[in-house]
């Protein structure tokens, strides 16, 4: 089979942007699990930090095969937000965001001082051995999943919990629990997404999972809406074509990036992908 | 003027599109990923206007050279995508840029792998052409410029140095790596070495304990904010013009004397290029820079400037656009620009330092030290 040399010039081309499509999907389904639940936790970046370091460590230092590495990238952050969970979540709404911003400038700092990390020269010569088609397939199974729980009980308890969750409490739904779990999972997706970003880009530095990165995942989910999982994915989509798409436009890339989001907020308020999933009656 | 910039791009595409790849009379195309948005876009900013200027003296005698710019907005991705764009659509042959060290850290292994020469104008830290052979910079590093300094102290006399250091902060602490090591080679005895945070605004503890040593010359590594603290405080302790200061990079600013004002008088620093450096290459480079667009060069400019005329001589050298060739003709570099002699060494850095300049503080602005 042979392909004609401007179509694999063309793939060429556009590669990173592909593969940035899936790692962002992930991030924004990361995103999803815990504002599904009502928690304004904003701890993703962190998370995809810890699992990106994780991963290039054991990649360049033990030159471990990477489907050893993919399940460490996921265990590394997911055991940081067990530690750290049962302080955080007794917290609630901006004082959650507040707190988890913090422990990502705190990780921050600790990438910047700590010479094995490398410093703020960061982590270069990570071989690129995440395929293609693994990142899409782990999107398609990470939505997959939340589609099967989004209709299932699990999925209607997330969604008392953000409507009120002293009415979902009072429901009988184990809010503690809800809460520990969904910020699990959105470690684990997170840190699935910053070994697969690591693995696809050869470098990764202290500055590529501060405020600003923890921002632009929020702003997947804010611009896609949470009504059903693929909404944040399409806002994931959104955001990252259109700075490539607006290249022409030089300076007024970002002027006009802006414009569009603050238009999608202002008339779209609850994301691009308002409809919501429908269950069956119980 | 921005859809003027538009409408001549898509008029280039057309006409590159139209127009057969193996015309041999076409201009090579080469492309440039600078920082054009965001917060760092000053730097990518003089770097175009370094390299367009650069452009426009090299195709006088027809169109030799066209260049096509790609934003990166300072991220890794970003840089990443221009240079596929570059490369993939835009065919060029060879690539100036990244801006930032770690922007070529992501960038380099996707051009190397291509087989694209890529030349960093900016690009200072360790390890930047160790990413593969087709990786070039023109940007000197500090282990490069420090020593020169170190030289100039000597000359003057200095036996015996203090260090001092902000031990917050990745670029001051390499910054004072590289001084204790140039400072032991060329022979000087460090008495002390003391630290302080960015942050700090008392240096008292420190520059007295300095004081109480008597050394020759005091050597400080750190960001110009702390650096202009430093030297008003021994100026209030008491220290006068019998001790040389000496400073790294970050105290290579105008800031220095607008902030410190007289303090900072005397002290020395070793820069890459000067705006006021007297040979006619660069008198010229300053008129025109500033005739075409208003303002004064900067370092940035001024390195970006040299790096066309240097791929410009590759590219003359291979006499076509096969990327291997001009890799050749970057190898075979013997340029002397407005930084002075330049050829690449066999790891791809810059061979010499000869073009470093020492600078002195003078009521407030630098001149060249005597």
């Amino acid at each position: 089979m042979s392909v004609p040399p401007w179509l694999s010039d063309l793939f060429w081309t556009y590669q990173n942007v592909v593969v940035s499509l899936g790692v962002n999907g992930l991030l924004a389904l990361s995103m999803y699990v815990v504002l599904a639940a009502g928690q304004l936790s904003l701890g993703q970046a962190a998370f995809m930090g810890l699992g990106a370091y994780a991963s290039a460590l054991l990649t360049l230092r033990l030159h471990a095969p990477f489907w050893a590495v993919l399940p460490a990238a996921m265990l590394v952050p997911v055991a940081f937000a067990l530690l750290v969970g049962g302080p955080t979540l007794r917290l609630a709404g901006v004082y959650l965001a507040i707190a988890t911003i913090g422990l990502g400038e705190v990780l921050r700092a600790v990438y910047l001082n700590v010479d094995a990390l490398g410093g703020a020269l960061g982590l270069s010569g990570i071989p690129e051995a995440a395929p293609l088609w693994l990142i899409y397939a782990l999107l398609a199974a990470a939505l997959l999943v939340f589609w099967r729980i989004g209709r299932s009980r699990v999925g209607r308890a997330m969604e008392a919990m953000r409507s009120d969750e002293t009415a979902a409490l009072a429901m009988g739904v184990n809010v503690r629990r809800y809460r520990l779990a969904t910020l699990v999972a959105s470690a684990a997706l997170a840190g699935l997404a910053g070994a697969l970003s690591a693995h696809s880009t050869d470098f990764i530095g202290p500055n590529d999972y501060g405020f600003e990165p923890a921002v632009s995942i929020l702003s997947f989910a804010l611009l896609g809406g949470i009504g059903s999982p693929i909404a944040p994915v399409v806002g994931a989509v959104v955001l990252t074509l259109l700075p490539e798409l607006m290249r022409g436009f030089a300076e007024l890339r970002l002027i006009l990036n802006g414009v569009v989001i603050v238009l999608a907020v202002l008339f779209l308020p609850r994301g691009l992908v308002a409809w919501r999933m429908r269950r069956r009656a119980a | 003027m921005r859809r003027r910039d538009v409408t001549r791009a898509l008029a280039a595409l057309t006409v590159a599109a139209a127009l057969p790849a193996r015309a041999q009379d076409a201009p090579v195309r080469v492309g440039l990923v600078a920082i054009l948005s965001g917060p760092n876009a000053a730097y990518g900013t003089a770097i175009r206007a370094g390299v367009e200027l650069a452009l426009d003296q090299v195709n006088t005698k027809g169109k030799r050279i066209a260049l096509t710019v790609a934003d990166s907005g300072g991220t890794k991705d970003g840089a990443i995508n221009a240079a596929r764009i570059l490369i993939g659509r835009d065919k060029v042959a060879a690539i100036i840029g990244p801006t930032l060290s770690n922007e070529m850290f992501a960038m380099g292994p996707v051009t190397n792998g291509r087989g694209i020469p890529t030349i960093g104008t900016s690009t200072t830290a360790n390890g930047i052409t160790d990413i593969g052979p087709f990786i070039f910079r023109t940007a000197l590093p500090e282990a490069d410029v420090i020593p020169v300094t170190m030289k100039k102290a000597v000359s003057r006399g200095v036996k015996t140095i203090a260090l001092m250091y902000a031990n917050d902060d990745a670029f001051s602490k390499s910054g004072f790596e590289v001084m204790q090591s140039a400072a032991t080679a060329a022979g000087l005895k460090i008495l002390t070495t003391e630290s302080f945070g960015s942050k700090d605004t008392d240096f008292s503890a420190q520059l007295t304990k300095i004081k109480a040593l008597k050394p020759d010359a005091v050597g400080i590594s750190a960001l110009v904010e702390p650096v202009s603290g430093v030297l008003l405080q021994a100026r209030q302790l008491g220290f006068g013009t019998e001790t040389l200061f000496i400073g790294g990079n970050g105290s290579n600013s105008p800031k220095l004397g607008q902030i410190a004002g007289a303090a900072a008088d005397g002290l020395i620093v070793g820069s890459p290029w000067f705006i006021g450096k007297p040979d006619p290459a660069n008198q010229a480079f300053v008129a025109a820079f500033r005739a075409k667009y208003n303002r004064d060069p900067d370092q940035f400019a001024a390195q970006a400037y040299d790096t066309l005329f240097i791929l410009a001589a590759a590219i003359a050298h291979a006499g076509n656009a096969d990327p291997e060739r001009i890799r050749n003709g970057l190898l075979r570099t013997d340029y002397t620009g407005v930084m002075g002699p330049f050829r690449f060494d066999a790891k791809r850095n810059p061979a010499s330092a000869e073009g470093v300049v020492v600078l002195e503080m003078h009521g407030g602005t630098f001149r060249i030290a005597p």
